[in-house]
């Protein structure tokens, strides 16, 4: 079994120093001038060694301090009541929890598909070796830092080192039930696509982690003694049944599936989105258009995609309209609130900044465009033609901001009825800065997506992203939105500044396209 | 192997920029620069907008190019013509299968009529039926129309083909077919891409 383990390590060695020196030869200027033979130097290879090695080391702490930080130090605060209860109490729900979320097992991740399925190693020495490895893991990654936060915190030495060993047990009993239950039903849980019961229950367990300790009801040291007998002894079962569980090879065939395997892989994931894309056109003949041309083209898309371009914008204007509803009455129920509210409306505008960033749509409707579309239609040469990319532009933008101002109305609404409600201000002015600003930064998310689309169409025929300067400008567009969110401002200048900024960047982006998208606008090579 | 067929057609079609050359077509004896109303390209793998039925597409497709088109004929004469049934017509595209979806490529590009026709392995994806109604659709319109196919498939260029290039290592090379039978022709074909191999 050693010997395996050693085998299928070498093998995740290999193509992890292998995609190391990809990346390296995928860096602009350098890169092309390195040749192939990179990946059989052996003085690349040890130093992609080491570097995996130490990646190796580094995540067996790293997860694990992050998560006890994150998940429990970073809240302890927040609850009443003895703190070594609240901790260990949290550590345990979540453990639940998480057995259910993160078995290893059960992950049908990239490497064992090659060892399993490629390589035909054998699964059950490949399976339980490697699984052993990263329950090795868990215990030697959490032990430090269960020891350091448990003790500041105030539980006593045993319990800290017996907290890691009962996340273990918590994993081996699931996953020894997940193999009892692919012998008995033959089908395998993915845990990445938990059922709605598994959904149910990790739910449960994290509200139980959080709520209990905020009513004031924790279990304590001793009840955790009980609970980590009860989890060894069902451990030591479970240990034994994954031990000498026969099916592996069988269980795996059914998770290994290329679907399942890439589905979190990138170049795959274009793939699968665009089967999903293509499961979203509605069935229904019925809709015909009485438009020419593109016009009639367009409709169609359209009609054909009313729930994937339709259905989430006007849920948000609903949600919207709630929240707003709630914020009324709350406002009027309370002046402590209402002064508040009325002050964050005057100085909080760049706060929408983000919020009209998150609402917009225009990432999935361009994707569809693409998908469903433009993927088949720009093979054809009559489609490339300047006349029929820029009147078919204009036919989607115009589609594109009617589905962004739907959610956008309600909140430029929204917002100076609640300024009124709370007390009104000075300047009157600010009720239409308001209002037109939200409805400004709608129309300028919308041209913004379906501009970068047009110029920088970053897909190849096989559904491959091929311009990083695509993928850049999303990052620097999420950045810019999210840093607005630490800024406050009169929401007077601010909303006069977004209105004209919005207004001139359309202008340009606007006579960009016209100028080069007839360029741009084609399949990437 | 990359040899660089679908290289050749892309720069055919201006998918890519040439590195230095030019295309000309020779019309009734005058010599011209390729332009993009001339090409016509079907590539190996079938894309049609799935979310239009085949008749919606037919329809979209004549709305755009109808000043191109010449004599222009009814969609359902259209689809007599590519031997698509008459129940499969308002299906959704998306619902068609492989073979079908070849069809309706082909077939709009052949509705253009271009003067230069670019097959990138055309046929390989049919039955056996279809392949063969195929064939003789293509035997039909080469008469007035310059086709240039790619294929793996030595007997289909040899039933097919006036002129037989090899593209070998980015070099084209003409077999010489002249006075010859087939089986020959096969011959130097196959010398001629070992001869390649050796070099």
């Amino acid at each position: 079994m050693f010997k395996s383990f050693i085998l299928s390590y070498k093998l995740k060695n290999t193509y992890r120093v292998n995609s190391i020196i990809y990346s390296i030869k995928q860096l602009p200027l350098i890169g092309k001038h390195l040749p192939a033979s990179l990946y059989s130097s052996k003085i690349l290879k040890i130093l992609g060694n080491i570097i995996s090695t130490i990646s190796e080391i580094i995540n067996i702490f790293l997860g694990k301090i992050i998560y006890i930080l994150i998940m429990i130090v970073a809240v302890l605060g927040m609850f009443k009541g003895n703190t070594a209860n609240n901790f260990i109490h949290i550590f345990v729900f979540l453990s639940l929890a998480g057995g259910m979320l993160n078995t290893y097992m059960f992950n049908p991740t990239k490497d064992k598909y090659y060892a399993m399925i490629l390589m035909n190693m054998d699964a059950k020495n490949y399976t339980l070796s490697n699984y052993y490895y990263s329950m090795l893991k868990v215990i030697i990654g959490f032990l430090p830092f269960t020891i350091i936060f448990g003790m500041y915190y105030g539980l006593s030495l045993i319990t800290c080192v017996l907290m890691p060993f009962f996340v273990v047990f918590i994993k081996t009993i699931y996953n020894s039930y997940i193999l009892y239950d692919f012998n008995k039903s033959k089908k395998i849980k993915n845990e990445n696509t938990p059922t709605r019961i598994v959904w149910t229950l990790i739910a449960g367990f994290v509200i139980l982690a959080y709520g209990m300790p905020f009513l004031n009801i924790t279990i304590t040291e001793n009840i955790f003694y009980v609970l980590f007998v009860i989890s060894l002894l069902l451990g030591i079962i479970a240990f034994k049944y994954v031990a000498q569980f026969k099916g592996y090879k069988k269980a795996y065939k059914s998770l290994l599936t290329t679907d399942n395997v890439y589905i979190t892989q990138n170049t795959k994931k274009s793939e699968v989105i665009q089967k999903n894309t293509l499961n979203q056109i509605e069935l229904d003949k019925k809709t015909t258009s009485n438009k020419k041309g593109f016009a009639y083209f367009h409709d169609l898309f359209v009609k054909r995609h009313k729930k994937i371009l339709m259905k989430s914008a006007k849920r948000t204007a609903i949600m919207a309209f709630l929240i707003f509803l709630i914020l009324i009455v709350a406002v009027k129920a309370n002046s402590n609130i209402s002064r508040e509210t009325n002050e964050i409306l005057m100085t909080m505008l760049p706060w929408f900044v983000f919020v009209m960033y998150i609402i917009n749509r225009g990432t999935v409707v361009t994707q569809a465009m693409f998908m469903n579309c433009d993927h088949s239609m720009l093979t054809y040469r009559f489609y490339r033609t300047p006349k029929v990319i820029l009147s078919l532009f204009k036919e989607r933008l115009k589609t594109l901001i009617k589905i962004n101002l739907l959610p956008a109305v309600v909140i430029a609404i929204g917002l100076p009825v609640l300024l009124y409600l709370t007390g009104g201000t000075d300047n009157y002015l600010n009720y239409i800065v308001l209002f037109v600003s939200i409805i400004a930064m709608s129309i300028f998310f919308s041209i913004h997506y379906l501009v970068m689309y047009y110029l920088l169409q970053p897909y190849n025929v096989n559904i491959e992203m091929k311009s990083s300067t695509y993928t850049l400008v999303q990052w620097i567009t999420y950045f810019v939105c999210y840093a607005f969110i630490q800024v406050k401002l009169p929401t007077l200048y601010f909303g006069l500044a977004t209105i004209i900024f919005c207004v001139l960047y359309s202008i340009i982006a606007l006579i960009l396209v016209y100028k080069y998208a007839p360029k741009t606008f084609k399949l990437r090579i | 192997m990359e040899l660089g067929k679908t290289t050749f057609f892309n720069c055919l079609n201006e998918d890519i920029e040439i590195d230095e050359g030019e295309f000309y077509i020779e019309d009734s004896n005058k010599k011209r620069k390729l332009e993009a109303d001339d090409v016509g390209y079907v590539l190996s793998t079938p894309n049609v907008p799935e979310f239009l039925t085949g008749r919606e597409f037919l329809k979209f497709f004549i709305d755009i190019n109808k000043d191109k088109i010449k004599n222009l004929k009814t969609i359902d004469e259209y689809f007599d013509f590519m031997k698509i049934e008459e129940e499969d017509r308002d299906k959704l595209l998306k619902d068609y299968s492989h073979g079908m979806k070849n069809k309706m490529q082909m077939l709009v590009n052949i509705i253009a009529s271009p003067n230069l026709l670019l097959l990138d392995e055309p046929l390989t994806s049919f039955d056996v039926v279809v392949a063969e109604e195929m064939k003789q659709m293509l035997k039909d319109i080469k008469n007035n129309h310059i086709i240039i196919f790619s294929t793996h498939i030595m007997e289909l260029a040899l039933d097919l083909c006036d002129e037989i290039v090899i593209l070998n290592n980015g070099l084209l090379e003409k077999i010489d077919m002249d006075n010859i039978d087939k089986e020959e022709t096969k011959e130097r074909i196959i010398m001629a891409l070992k001869e390649e191999k050796n070099v």
